[in-house]
C-alpha cells in the first residue's frame, strides 16, 4: 500500500552549514529527481529546495527506504553522509504529511512567518516535478489544494499584511499618516545607501516629488537622477519643509541636523498638515523633541524596530487564525483524499473479478459448441450482471469507510481476502 | 403604540454593539459580516417600528423628545452604514453603536412624555424643524465617533508603540476626511433646522428667544461647529484640532439633549 510522507531539514532542523550543502540548484535537481523516481521505489516525488528547507514529499509503499534513497542522493552533490543528516531530518507521514505540506505553502513554517517568498518556491518544485512526470494524482491533489490553502489564509487573514523590515514598516506608517502615498513629497536629507533605499520605497508607493539634499553637490544630483527628484542645496533644506510631507535623514552627522526651531518654523505655513519624519541616521538627524510639534511625527532606527517588533507579534496573533483555516482544509482533503486511497483496491478488485468471469465463461463456452450468438450474449450479460451484484457492496463500502478514516485496515484486508497484492507481485 | 419593535431594535443594536466590539478586538471577518448583517436588520426593525408608530400616531413620529432621539439613532445608524463603505472604515460601528444603543436604552428608562402636542405645536414647519435638526445630529454623530477615533489612532502613532488599536483603526487621513466630510452633512441641516425653530418661535411666542434650555444648549452646539468650518477655511484646522472640536461640539448636543429631556422648557415633557 502506498504511504504520502515528507521528510526533510529545515530551519528548524538544521543548521545554515547544513541546508546549503543539501541545496542544489535546478538542473542537478531534475537529474536527482529523475534518478530517484526512476528507481520505482517512489510511485510519487516531488522535491523542494530553498536556502530555509529542503524536503522530499513522497508517495511511497515503503516511505523508510524512498527517503534514505533521496537523501543519499542528495547528501551525495557536496559529501554529505546520510548518517550525519539522519537526527536533523523529520519524517511525517499521511494527516501529518498532508498538515505540514498547507503550512509550508502557506508560510506558516517559515523562518519569517508570513514572508511570500516560500510560496512561489512551491509552485515551482511542483513544476519541475511536473515536468519529470513524478507527479500522481495524489501529489497532483496535495499541492493543488495547498496553492489554494496559501491563497485563502493570505485573504481570509493578515499573516502577510504588517512589515517586518525596517524600511517596509517606515512605508507602513507613512500610510497609517497619509492614507494613500500617491502625490505626497519627500525630502531626502543626506544621500546614503539607507535613504535612498528608504526613499525607493516611497516612490514605489507614488511618492512624488522627491527633493534631495546633500553636503557633496555631485552625489546630490546624482541620487536626485535616479529618483527622479530635484537636488537641493544642503543649506536650503529648511525652505522645503513648506512643502514636503515626508523627510528621510540619514546623514551620519555627529550632531542633529534637523532641529525642533527650523520644523517650528515652517509648520506655520503647513497649515496642520501632516509631517512625518523618518530618521534613519547614526547618530540621529532629528532632534527627538520634534514629535512633540502638533501634527509632526519623528520616528528613529530604534521606533522603527519597535513598530517591527510589535508587527511580528501581530503576525503571530494572525498565524493562529491561519492554524485554524489550515486545519480546515486539511480536514477537506482527507475527505476527499479518502476516495482516493481505496480507488487502487476498488480497480484491482473488478479486474481480479472480471479475469474470473471472463476465464469461466471461455470454459462454460468450450463445453457449449452449438450455443448461439444470442445464448452467448446471455451467458455474458448473466455473468457480468453476478460480478456487478457481488462487487456493489464492498465498493460503496469501502468508499464510505474510506470518508471516515478507516480505509487503510479494509484495503488491506480485501486484498488479503482476493489474493490482490499476490497477483501483483506475480506480474 | 408598538414597544416591541422597538426593543427588538434595540436589542439587535446592543448585540451589534458587543459583535463591533467583538470584531474590534478579534478582527475576524466572520465577526464582521455577523455584525454588519445584525446592524442592517436591527435597522430594518427600527425603520418598520417608525413607520407602524407614525400610522398609529396619525402623525410623523417626531412630536416628543424621545421619538425624536429614537430617529436620531436610525440615522446615525444609515450613516454608518453608508460611510463603512464610503471610506472602507470596518470598525466605525464598534464607536457609533455603542453611541446608539447608549440613546436607545436611556430613552427607553425615560417616560413616553407627550403623545400629543400643544396646540401652539400645530404646524407643518415644526416637522421640518425637527426632521431638519436630527438629520444635523445624526451627522454629528458620527463626527464625534470620526474624531474619538482620531484622537486615539494619533496618540499610537505619537507613542510610536503600537497597540491593537493602531492596527484596526484607519490612516489619520481617512479620518480626518471622515470627520470634515459629517461636519459639512450634518452643519447645513443644524442651521437651518435651528433657523427654522428660531423663526417659528417667533411667530408662537412672540420673540426669537424665550428661555428655553434646549435651544440654548443647541445654540452653543451650533457656534462650536460653526467655528470649526471656519476655522478650517481660514487657518487650516483640520486634524487633531478638529477632532477636538468634534468632540466639544458632540458634548454640547449631549447637553442640549440632556436639557431638553430634564428641565422644564418649550420643547418637551
Amino acid at each position: 500500500m502506498a504511504e504520502l510522507f515528507v521528510a526533510g531539514v529545515s530551519h528548524k532542523t538544521a543548521p545554515i552549514a547544513v541546508r546549503e550543502q543539501l541545496a542544489v540548484e535546478e538542473d542537478k535537481l531534475r537529474e536527482i529527481l529523475l534518478d530517484v523516481h526512476a528507481t520505482g521505489i517512489f510511485s510519487e516525488v516531488i522535491i523542494l529546495s530553498t536556502c530555509n528547507r529542503v524536503e522530499v514529499y513522497g508517495v511511497a509503499d515503503v516511505p523508510g527506504e524512498a527517503r534514505a534513497l533521496a537523501f543519499r542522493r542528495l547528501g551525495q552533490q557536496r559529501g554529505l553522509d546520510l548518517a550525519v543528516l539522519e537526527p536533523m531530518l523529520y519524517t511525517k507521514s499521511g494527516t501529518d504529511a498532508v498538515r505540514h505540506c498547507f503550512q509550508v505553502a502557506a508560510s506558516l513554517d517559515s523562518m519569517i512567518i508570513g514572508e511570500p517568498q516560500i510560496l512561489g518556491q512551491v509552485k515551482e518544485a511542483f513544476a519541475l516535478a511536473q515536468s519529470c512526470q513524478s507527479v500522481g494524482p495524489l501529489l497532483h491533489r496535495l499541492l493543488s489544494q495547498a496553492f489554494a490553502v496559501a491563497k485563502k489564509v493570505r485573504t481570509e487573514t493578515e499573516l502577510a499584511r504588517h512589515a517586518v523590515s525596517v524600511s517596509y514598516a517606515a512605508v507602513e506608517l507613512a500610510r497609517k499618516i497619509f492614507g494613500s502615498l500617491e502625490g505626497k513629497a519627500v525630502l531626502l536629507i543626506g544621500a546614503g545607501k539607507m535613504g535612498e533605499l528608504a526613499a525607493r520605497h516611497l516612490v514605489d508607493q507614488g511618492a512624488f516629488p522627491i527633493f534631495v539634499a546633500n553636503r557633496t553637490w555631485p552625489r546630490a544630483q546624482e541620487v536626485a537622477r535616479v529618483l527622479a527628484g530635484t537636488p537641493v542645496p544642503f543649506d536650503e533644506w529648511p525652505e522645503t519643509l513648506k512643502a514636503v510631507d515626508i523627510v528621510i535623514t540619514s546623514t551620519g552627522a555627529p550632531e542633529p541636523i534637523v532641529r525642533k526651531g527650523d520644523v517650528e518654523r515652517g509648520l506655520h505655513a503647513r497649515r496642520s498638515r501632516p509631517l512625518f519624519f523618518i530618521d534613519i541616521g547614526v547618530p540621529r538627524d532629528v532632534e527627538p523633541s520634534v514629535n512633540e510639534l502638533e501634527a509632526v511625527f519623528c520616528y528613529d532606527i530604534d521606533d522603527l524596530r519597535q513598530v517591527v517588533e510589535s508587527n511580528v507579534r501581530e503576525r503571530l496573533r494572525e498565524a493562529q487564525k491561519a492554524e485554524a483555516v489550515v486545519e480546515r482544509e486539511v480536514a477537506k482533503f482527507l475527505a476527499r483524499a479518502g476516495d482516493l486511497e481505496v480507488v487502487p483496491t476498488i480497480v484491482s478488485l473488478r479486474e481480479r473479478l472480471e479475469t474470473i468471469r471472463r476465464g469461466e465463461v471461455e470454459k462454460a463456452l468450450v463445453t457449449l459448441p452449438s450455443a448461439d450468438p444470442q445464448m452467448r450474449q446471455a451467458i455474458e450479460s448473466l455473468s457480468q450482471s453476478i460480478v456487478n451484484k457481488i462487487l456493489h457492496t464492498p465498493i460503496v463500502k469501502l468508499r464510505e469507510l474510506s470518508r471516515s478514516g478507516h480505509g487503510r485496515s479494509w484495503t488491506e484486508m480485501v486484498h488479503e481476502l482476493f489474493g490482490l497484492g499476490r497477483e501483483r507481485d506475480e506480474e | 403604540m408598538n414597544p416591541v419593535l422597538f426593543d427588538l431594535a434595540l436589542v439587535g443594536y446592543v448585540g451589534a454593539t458587543l459583535l463591533a466590539l467583538a470584531h474590534l478586538i478579534q478582527r475576524r471577518d466572520a465577526v464582521y459580516r455577523a455584525t454588519s448583517l445584525l446592524t442592517q436588520a436591527a435597522w430594518v426593525v427600527h425603520t418598520l417600528a417608525l413607520v407602524v408608530r407614525g400610522v398609529e400616531l396619525g402623525r410623523p413620529p417626531l412630536g416628543t423628545l424621545t421619538e425624536a432621539m429614537s430617529v436620531v439613532g436610525w440615522a446615525a445608524v444609515l450613516f454608518t452604514l453608508w460611510a463603512e463603505r464610503q471610506y472602507r472604515v470596518k470598525v466605525l460601528g464598534a464607536f457609533v453603536l455603542p453611541l446608539v444603543s447608549i440613546l436607545g436604552l436611556s430613552t427607553a428608562w425615560l417616560p413616553p412624555g407627550l403623545t400629543d402636542l400643544a396646540p401652539a405645536l400645530r404646524n407643518a414647519w415644526i416637522w421640518v424643524h425637527v426632521i431638519l435638526a436630527m438629520l444635523g445630529i445624526s451627522a454629528f454623530v458620527l463626527n464625534f465617533a470620526g474624531g474619538v477615533m482620531y484622537l486615539l489612532q494619533e496618540r499610537q502613532l505619537k507613542a510610536k508603540r503600537p497597540g491593537a488599536l493602531y492596527y484596526r483603526l484607519p490612516s489619520l487621513e481617512t479620518l480626518d476626511r471622515l470627520t470634515f466630510r459629517t461636519l459639512t452633512l450634518g452643519f447645513p441641516f443644524l442651521t437651518l433646522g435651528l433657523f427654522l425653530g428660531a423663526l417659528w418661535a417667533r411667530t408662537a411666542w412672540g420673540s426669537l428667544f424665550t428661555f428655553d434650555p434646549l435651544a440654548l444648549f443647541s445654540f452653543l452646539a451650533w457656534l462650536v461647529y460653526a467655528a470649526t468650518l471656519s476655522g478650517r477655511a481660514v487657518a487650516g484646522w483640520r486634524g487633531r484640532r478638529a477632532a477636538y472640536f468634534a468632540v466639544v461640539g458632540f458634548s454640547a448636543l449631549v447637553l442640549t439633549l440632556g436639557a431638553g429631556l430634564l428641565l422644564p422648557g418649550r420643547h418637551g415633557s
